[in-house]
């Protein structure tokens, strides 16, 4: 990327009529580094996720991945670009076996040095490999044939996540991937994305789990009604006031 | 006992061009859930750009079937970029209703383009059919047979087996999923309608060059055919389309045989109602209300 900056949000801002469910807002991710998301319900984090996605069109300000400008890109070119998701309700391909929802989502990294019909057809053989590799890492290998709507719910979790990854994403977008987990499995998930990190993956994560989110965020953010109200380190967020007053719903000074 | 015998093998013929118009329609209508009632006369104007071929330049029948597959194709394009692509994620009755109008559109075109009624279109053999003990197999015929077991064949591997089937299946069950996980859908879909289309200009082309004529009223006669074969086999399956076919032209042969022809359009209609009443999901359908690409999201 040769960029330190992964992704670059300038003024983001979204309303929908009367609501202003993001308003500008400022936030830089740099390259290898794992960003926390916070804020109360209703602050406008999964909103964030969907425009650095491109789910729906901004209302003002830009997003820049890697210093270029994709604010106008539909969602399935900014993939290419290398950005994916997970969602925080899940949204698997219920029909397709765990490994067909991994070889589908192939749309960046590996699958895209292939011309169109190859691609399509078959895919490469260095993708199909790092399918297995990735549902081995998952814990998955041996629900590989099951049809996904079939799964546990905590395997639906996991496989979400693979699939995420199964693009070989620079930036990976986690909307609330801890709910619904037990504590094992939180720190399962705490461990992997890691892990992650150590291979290159930079992270944006949403989670209300705080738990999870001070021990694994280098930087951590917070959101209160659409604004950021406060950035720093896990111990700066948890000693500033204005975000204690976000949280305990009492207003500063009274 | 022999002719009903060689009825029963006229009525397999037929009814595997009933089986491939069926093929098309079941990839827009059971995997995409959509109604595309220009569906016929995209394959009609296909094969005007054919006889315009043969007529005008003295084309062969290859180059005659290459071109209407073509020309059904990017009329198939046509259709899904003004009904289907302005109104993806919902709406299917509105997507139906424009798909009626650009029918229209097609015919009339077609009609102040050619004003003749009929136009000549090439055979694809010529010669004494294939005798075989007492019965006749027509050269034609069995192209046709072989067209279509041949196409059921690869539709079903492209839909399970290939990257792009896979992911045209997963845009059916969770098309915004399906978008964020970088498959473009407007594309796929746009060349999922090019492919129906193409699979309904072959079996076009195979149906106009038995008649060896073509008309404007063709593409509502493939719409028909079409639609009734895919109902009666099951909506949404693959080899229930090409059986309904069969099955609907089977039936069709022997009433002609035994009652006239005026009959026989009749007996496609019984047969449906027979089947809606008794057995609504059709031959190989399930139960109503859910198909291949039923989605079991979580």
């Amino acid at each position: 990327m040769g960029n330190a900056k992964v992704l670059e949000l300038h003024g983001l801002t979204k309303h929908f009529g009367g609501v202003r469910a993001v308003d500008g807002v400022d936030l830089t991710v740099a390259s290898g580094e794992i960003l926390g998301l916070i804020g109360p319900n209703g602050s406008g984090k999964s909103t964030i996720v969907n425009l650095i996605c491109g789910l729906f069109p901004l209302t003002a300000g830009r997003v820049l991945f890697g210093g270029a400008d994709i604010s106008e890109l539909p969602p399935h070119t900014r993939v290419a670009l290398g950005i994916t998701r997970t969602f925080q309700n899940i949204r698997l391909f219920g029909q397709l076996t765990v490994w067909q929802n991994l070889w589908v989502a192939q749309n960046s990294g590996e699958q895209r040095k292939q011309n169109f019909l190859p691609r399509w057809l078959g895919g490469s053989k260095g993708a199909r490999a790092e399918i297995d590799r990735m549902l081995e890492f998952f814990d998955l290998g041996h629900k590989r044939d099951e049809l996904a709507g079939n799964l546990a719910f905590g395997e639906q979790r996991r496989l979400e996540f693979a699939r995420a990854l199964a693009a070989r994403p620079a930036l990976l977008l986690l909307d609330e991937p801890a709910a619904g987990m037990n504590a094992e499995e939180i720190e399962q998930l705490d461990s992997r994305i890691r892990k992650m990190r150590q291979n290159g993956v930079t992270v944006l994560l949403i989670e209300h789990h705080m738990e999870l989110v001070m021990s694994v965020a280098d930087r951590i953010a917070v959101l209160n009604f659409g604004q950021k109200i406060a950035e720093g380190t896990a111990s700066a967020v948890q000693s500033n006031p204005v975000v204690r007053d976000a949280y305990l719903g009492t207003t500063t000074g009274a | 006992m022999i002719d009903l015998v060689q009825n029963t093998i006229d009525g397999v013929m037929i009814g595997s061009s009933y089986g491939l118009l069926a093929l098309g329609f079941t990839l827009i209508f059971g995997v995409m859930r959509r109604l595309n009632l220009s569906y016929g006369p995209s394959i009609m104007i296909g094969g005007y750009v054919g006889t315009v071929l043969y007529v005008q330049y003295g084309a062969g029948p290859l180059a005659v079937a290459g071109t209407m597959i073509l020309g059904a194709a990017i009329a198939g394009i046509y259709v899904e970029r003004l009904c289907f692509a302005p109104m993806r994620m919902g709406a299917g009755i509105a997507s139906m209703v424009s798909s009626f109008a650009i029918w229209m559109q097609l015919e009339q075109a077609a009609i102040l383009v050619l004003p003749r009624h009929t136009y000549p279109f090439p055979p694809l053999t010529t010669g004494a059919p294939l005798e075989w003990g007492p019965f006749l197999l027509r050269l034609d015929h069995l192209i046709m047979l072989g067209c279509a077991l041949g196409l059921t064949a690869a539709i079903q591997f492209a839909l399970y087996r290939t990257r792009f089937g896979l992911a045209l299946r997963a845009i059916i069950g969770n098309p915004v999923a399906a978008h964020l996980v970088g498959i473009n859908v407007s594309v796929a879909v746009m060349l999922a309608f090019a492919a129906a289309s193409a699979i309904g200009g072959v079996a076009g082309f195979l149906v106009l060059s038995v008649d060896q004529q073509v008309t404007p009223m063709f593409g509502m006669w493939a719409t028909l055919k079409g639609l009734i074969a895919m109902m009666i086999g099951g909506l949404g399956s693959i080899p229930g389309a090409i059986l309904g076919g069969l099955l609907l032209g089977v039936v069709e042969a022997h009433c002609q045989w035994y009652f006239g022809p005026q009959i026989r359009d009749l007996a496609a209609y019984i047969v449906l109602f027979v089947f809606l009443l008794v057995h609504p999901g059709g031959l190989l359908g399930r139960a109503p209300g859910s198909d291949i690409a039923a989605p079991r999201t979580p």
